[in-house]
């Protein structure tokens, strides 16, 4: 009993933790209907500086701590303008997460770059002697986080609901449009949600950062629990937030301790996912229901870029050329390896793209499936000397029955819930990939993985890899082609933009989102089994969900729905560090500074741009921004 | 005259036959036992003042509301349980009020999605660049052209759909729907927010489909397109059918004067 009263204040510890950046969430959800998974960068960010300050600088608890607070919502207000403001506007709310995810990865790859990736510890505020009450103690940090939790509770709720300010943020929750007619600064009221949110975040980072060892992507782990801790409560309402983070924390603690520290993710992830089955809303639903325009996409679709048909068939040539004469041009291994692996991930990328940019259908726990398909194969062919094609086989049998089994969940959402339900799969993956030890090696990795081969012939070179991967490209591309330019791609496309107007049509919605799904789930599986049979190793950080975050990045900015110009994506990020390898610790935040720019500046992403420049230079006709060749009177029904 | 009239078109087997339909909102009473059909090479057309409750007669014939009560049955298949795929399937194609071109897409692939639903060879097949495949889909687009050539808008076919006028975006909407070959088309306010030149192109337009033997349920609040195309009209008023019967009928109906007019004590039937 009274261990598990212990167990279960830590829970409240951490519990309050996440209930502070889930409302955190809440906020920034309610007045602009878009989720920022930054939060938890901005705690971490907060929790660094503070470090900096009191530890390397030696300022006082008194100062360093409001300072680092401030410095934080600084950054974070000036990052919003720049990006998450300007991109509410002409993004859907599934794509502003991902720019959110974007800003996430940016700030990652900021504290990678300032503070290294080593761990810090913060000493605790009034020092390490544990209070007692009787036979319970209680470190001196929970006090502080639970009077930080319950002062922004409060302050949070003074201004929401007692202040013109807070009517003014409620007023741009329930209705934007009318509250901007109402003269209400909607833009301005914006950035304030999401500076408020910051600062809720920098506060609970820096109070909470004596207990937990800091490390530049610790801002994921809060990013995720705070988000689960919202998702599970409900999203749009404040209550749903604390009750979902404490729960949370009650969850993750208990579990570590009676069943496994290695499951206690993969538990919480499971109720997510459960309560996104039985209530999508969260637990408590709140008292206003969010106005959710049935049509939220349209602002999503943008044109995608196409080759004028005269150019393409020469182009593909050519680029074909290119990529087999390659590998006599290059003679450095690390850029062949480069190469191999960005066709790996392009083979992915294509079907992500299927999925995302034609369906319509978010993801972002898609590198779960690479890690199925890898492990999958991996296992059998270190463990039953299975021949690699066969496992390959086998691994993509059973990211597809993991997929059936998803989609009895995503086939029901859309947009926001859809990408969250993606990323909780993705996270359970990642955490069965760690938790699973017999199997998957654990945290160290799976080792021993032959080269691939067939029959008797051994791909185990990075040359010989290349052309089989090559190989399987160009196959894949060819196909999805001719999928996409005919029947099959018009129907996904309608769906993405208008579900009843396709159906009305006689366009069977749910088959051709499962078929989407399924493509881009045999893709990731083959991908990941290549890549793991490539390294003859894989570790859960390969396949995990940065790398499913890394796939969308590449894929936005290489340009959706070109099924092409995710190669454009994948040469970028792999290659870049490769060459560029003493900058190799700015790729993290290259990566995310991409995907933010992409998406604010070139909707149609590198392959849209290269488009536009060949159109132009070549004067050929079609392209993207093509002018009507008759004026609107000249549109006269006959 | 209403009775008369309903007796008279049972005769002739309907394409769609409503009978009783019924709907509550709440304590609303939306719809309230409307029946009426629609005649195989005819354009049928429901009016009625704002709120009457014609799209909601509309989104309960395609499933997309269920109704408390009545039966509807399309070419005498019940409809009830059917998804909006499965009507769709059977050939009863609809468009909506607010037009939905689909955006990311130019208007020729629009028109192409329409004839979705007649596609013979499955995507397998277009994936392995099969010619079986790649003829159907030569002759898919040929058909579309042909069909945005019939509209005057061959021109905009490379046009992204959204970039075009509203008024422009209805007529493909409706030409969309044909493509489908419907064994009725039901357009929801096809008119709406178009310019008197484009409501002219859409007369035009729905005068060739009712040549084309393409039985037609509008529903309209442009009188004069209405009583321009239409064959025979339903009124619907409150939720209630107040009458039925040809456009020369419908002018001189006191009850329907009386919806759109409201009454003037005593003057009420002397508004002709």
């Amino acid at each position: 009993m009274l261990e598990f009263v212990q167990i279960a204040i830590g829970g409240l510890v951490v519990g309050s933790i996440y209930a502070v950046i889930a409302l955190g969430f809440s906020l920034v959800y309610r007045v602009t209907g878009a989720i920022n998974l930054s939060q938890g960068g901005f705690a971490l960010v907060s929790a660094m500086i503070g470090y900096s300050f009191a530890v390397e600088c030696g300022w006082p608890l008194v100062v360093a701590i409001p300072a680092a607070v401030a410095a934080t919502v600084l950054i974070g207000a000036a990052l919003a303008a720049f990006t998450f403001v300007p991109a509410l506007a002409r993004l859907s709310n599934a794509n502003v997460l991902m720019l959110t995810a974007g800003i996430l990865t940016m700030i990652e790859g900021f504290a990678l770059v300032v503070w290294g990736s080593q761990p810090y510890a913060m000493p605790p505020f009034s020092g390490e002697q544990p209070i007692a009450f009787g036979a319970i103690l209680v470190p001196t940090q929970a006090f502080w986080v639970f009077g930080a939790t319950a002062a922004c509770i409060a302050a949070l709720w003074f201004l929401i609901a007692r202040t013109k300010l807070g009517k003014a943020l409620r007023a741009c929750a329930e209705n934007p449009a009318a509250a901007g007619l109402m003269g209400i600064d909607v833009p301005r009221m914006t950035l304030l949600a999401f500076g408020l949110a910051t600062l809720i975040a920098a506060i609970a980072g820096v109070i909470v950062a004596p207990t937990t060892s800091l490390q530049f992507d610790t801002g994921r782990l809060f990013t995720i629990s705070g988000f689960v801790a919202a998702a599970i409560g409900g999203i749009a309402s404040f209550p749903g937030a604390i009750i979902g983070g404490l729960f949370l924390g009650l969850v993750t603690q208990l579990s570590t301790a009676y069943i496994s520290s290695l499951f206690s993710t993969a538990i919480s992830l499971l109720i997510l996912l459960i309560v996104l089955i039985w209530r999508p809303q969260g637990l408590v639903q709140a008292g206003i229901a969010r106005r959710q325009d049935t049509r939220d996409e349209v602002k999503a679709v943008g044109h995608a870029a196409r080759l004028p048909a005269n150019l393409g068939w020469p182009l593909a040539a050519f680029a074909l050329l290119v990529a087999v004469l390659i590998p006599f041009v290059v003679t450095d291994n690390g850029i062949m390896s480069g190469l191999v692996i960005a066709a790996i991930l392009f083979m992915t990328l294509m079907g992500l793209d299927v999925l995302m940019g034609y369906a319509g259908q978010v993801s972002l726990g898609q590198a779960g499936f690479m890690a199925i398909g890898g492990y999958t194969s991996g296992y059998l062919s270190i463990n039953y000397d299975i021949a690699p094609l066969l496992s390959i086989l086998a691994g993509i049998g059973v990211s597809l029955a993991c997929a059936l089994v998803l989609s009895l969940v995503t086939l029901r959402l859309r947009g926001l819930y859809l990408a969250l339900a993606t990323l909780a799969f993705g996270l359970l993956i990642d955490s069965c990939a760690i938790g699973f030890l017999d199997i998957t090696g654990g945290p160290s990795g799976l080792v021993g993985l032959p080269s691939f081969s067939i029959g008797h012939f051994t791909f185990a070179s990075p040359r010989a890899m290349y052309y089989l991967v090559l190989a399987c490209d160009v196959v894949i591309l060819v196909g999805l082609f001719g999928a996409m330019r005919s029947g099959f791609g018009r129907a996904l496309k309608a769906i993405r933009s208008d579900q009843m107007a396709a159906a009305a049509l006689g366009i069977n919605t749910v088959r051709y989102k499962l078929a989407a799904f399924m493509i881009s789930v045999t893709l990731a599986s083959l991908a990941g089994s290549f890549y793991a049979f490539f390294f003859n190793f894989l570790a859960p950080e390969m396949v995990g969900t940065s790398r499913s975050l890394e796939l969308v990045a590449m894929l936005i900015i290489g340009g959706e729905s070109t099924l092409a110009g995710g190669l454009f994506g994948a040469l970028l990020l792999t290659l870049l560090p490769v060459i560029f390898a003493p900058l190799a610790i700015y790729k993290t935040f290259a990566s995310g500074a991409l995907l933010v720019t992409s998406f604010l500046y070139l909707p149609q992403g590198l392959y849209g741009a290269l488009v536009q420049i060949l159109v132009r230079l070549t004067g050929s006709r079609g392209g993207v921004t093509r002018e009507p060749r008759a004026t609107n009177n000249q549109v006269r029904a006959s | 005259m209403t009775a008369v009239d309903m007796r008279a078109r049972e005769g002739e087997s309907a394409v769609l036959s409503v009978r009783g339909l019924a709907k509550s909102f709440g304590g609303l009473k939306a719809i309230n036992d409307v029946s009426f059909d629609a005649a195989p090479h005819q354009v049928t057309a429901m009016i009625g003042p704002n709120g009457a409750g014609k799209t909601t007669v509309f989104n309960l014939v395609t499933n997309i509301l269920s109704k408390d009560a009545g039966q509807i049955s399309f070419l005498g298949r019940d409809l009830a349980g059917l998804s909006a795929i499965g009507i769709a399937e059977l050939g009863l194609i609809r468009t909506f009020q607010s037009a939905r071109v689909f955006p990311g897409m130019t208007a020729l692939e629009n028109v192409m999605v329409g004839g979705h639903r007649l596609a013979r060879h499955s995507a397998a097949s277009q994936t392995l660049w099969l010619w079986g495949a790649r003829d159907e889909e030569r002759r898919l687009r040929r058909r579309a052209e042909e069909m945005l050539e019939l509209v005057g808008l061959l021109p905009f076919a490379d046009t992204h759909a959204t970039e075009l006028p509203m008024g422009v975006q209805k007529l493909l909407e409706v030409v969309r729907a044909l493509m489908a070959q419907p064994k009725l088309l039901c357009l929801d306010e096809p008119a709406a927010g178009l310019n008197d030149t484009e409501t002219e192109g859409l007369a035009n337009l729905l005068r060739a489909i009712r040549t084309l033997g393409i039985p037609v349920l509008i529903v309209e609040h442009n009188m004069g397109l209405v009583m321009n195309v239409a064959d025979h009209i339903v009124v619907i008023d409150s939720g209630n059918l107040i009458a039925a019967g040809t456009p020369a009928e419908i002018q001189k109906n006191a009850r329907v004067i009386e919806a759109y007019l409201g009454r003037e004590e005593g003057e009420g039937h002397a508004a002709t």
